[in-house]
């Protein structure tokens, strides 16, 4: 008996300690905490979005808004931008994709946290700006190719690096201050 | 230097873009001063309000060169780069030595001994660390907060990105200038180039010794 009443003791012990450590992380990753008019700055183009976000500062999306803001899509597959596809982990799946009444909304931040995206966030604007992934930042230290930009001259005229191939460049840095 | 075959682009690093950079290039700042550029110049110049080239090579201060050859690829990891005696005062710099370098290279291309073989370029270059990245990704949001007319907004994410990447004077001196530097970080530039001591401020090049004419 008495052996009876310690195990349910532990049993009740263990599910009321099992609902403290899980409920703050349900609460968490559920998309639903505060809707929030955002920004998303993403490969340097800003786009605004009706976004909804957690306690954990993490900016959820529509489908529609993720492909609008960062031309990334959810197929079968994973989340697929042209040829590159990020396959979701199965095992936490729900941490990235969840449905609501609305329709299915994404966790970008999230998304950006598993393809190593560094993100910075402005709660006062509700910015929301996401870097580049390290393949693409240190990609040319392997191959040692300059990588291209575009920029404009001071009439505004755009200007490319790769317009300068075939000749022997030297870019030079510098500014006003 | 106008060569055949060689180009000069020279990129602004200035969040004010046109308004703070153009001037220089027009020669309007020069007006009534002694220079010696000639207004406006002959090479391409470009204006970076988003610091871009800095992110995309991992850049820390300016001047800076890169070389870039015929097909494109890096020939030199990216260094101190003045073209001019100038800012001879400050810099302390023998830039007589990195011209006749250009110079080599633009007469003899792979061959010249100022290209650095690529097992060797490759060890020489900085990667972006993930902290890098990060502080990269928080000078962009104050680099847009400041573009959006909220300079005072920008200063705690410009804080993020000099303390993230303490070495980059980029990310220092354009958040100066956007402010009062002793009220709003508790520096100036002078402060911070004392503190480092008797280190360089900008380490010379690593160049061949100069070959007798």
């Amino acid at each position: 008996m008495k052996n009876l009443l310690t195990r349910t003791l532990v049993v009740c012990l263990g599910l009321v300690m099992t609902g403290l450590l899980t409920a703050p992380f349900v609460r968490a990753t559920t998309p639903d905490s505060t809707k929030v008019q955002a920004t998303i700055i993403f490969d340097r183009t800003a786009t605004s979005v009706n976004g909804v976000t957690d306690n954990s500062k993490d900016l959820w999306v529509t489908l529609e808004d993720l492909k609008k803001s960062t031309r990334f899509e959810l197929k079968p597959s994973g989340v697929c931008r042209d040829e590159l596809c990020f396959p979701l982990p199965k095992a936490n799946r729900e941490s990235f994709v969840r449905k609501q009444d609305d329709g299915s909304w994404f966790n970008l931040s999230a998304f950006a946290r598993l393809v190593h995206q560094p993100i910075a966030y402005d709660e006062k604007h509700s910015i929301w700006l996401f870097g580049d992934r390290p393949a693409v930042q240190n990609g040319f230290l392997a191959t040692l190719t300059a990588p291209d930009f575009t920029l404009p001259d001071v009439n505004g005229k755009m200007h490319s690096l790769s317009d300068f191939k075939g000749k022997k460049v030297l870019i030079v840095t510098w500014a006003s201050w | 230097m106008k060569e055949k075959n060689f180009e000069i682009i020279s990129i602004a690093q200035d969040t004010g873009g046109v308004k703070d950079a153009g001037p220089w290039i027009t020669g309007e700042a020069y007006k009534g001063k002694e220079t010696a550029a000639k207004m406006p110049p002959t090479y391409t110049a470009l204006i970076d309000s988003e610091h871009l080239v800095t992110k995309l090579y991992n850049l820390v201060n300016v001047p800076t060169g890169i070389w870039i050859n015929e097909k494109g690829k890096l020939v030199r990891p990216p260094e101190v780069a003045f073209i001019d005696d100038k800012f001879k005062e400050f810099t302390h710099l023998d830039t007589s030595q990195y011209l006749s370098g250009l110079r080599d290279w633009i007469a003899n291309g792979d061959k010249s001994e100022y290209v650095v073989p690529e097992k060797q370029l490759k060890a020489r270059m900085t990667p972006a660390t993930p902290e890098h990245q990060l502080a990269a990704a928080e000078f962009s949001m104050a680099e847009y907060l400041v573009h959006i007319g909220s300079n005072d907004d920008a200063i705690p994410h410009f804080k993020q990105a000099q303390k993230l990447h303490p070495e980059n004077w980029n990310y220092k001196r354009q958040a100066y200038l956007l402010a009062d530097s002793k009220k709003n970080y508790g520096t100036t530039f002078q402060d911070e180039v004392k503190a480092l001591n008797g280190k360089p401020y900008y380490p010379p090049p690593d160049l061949p010794p100069k070959k007798k004419d």
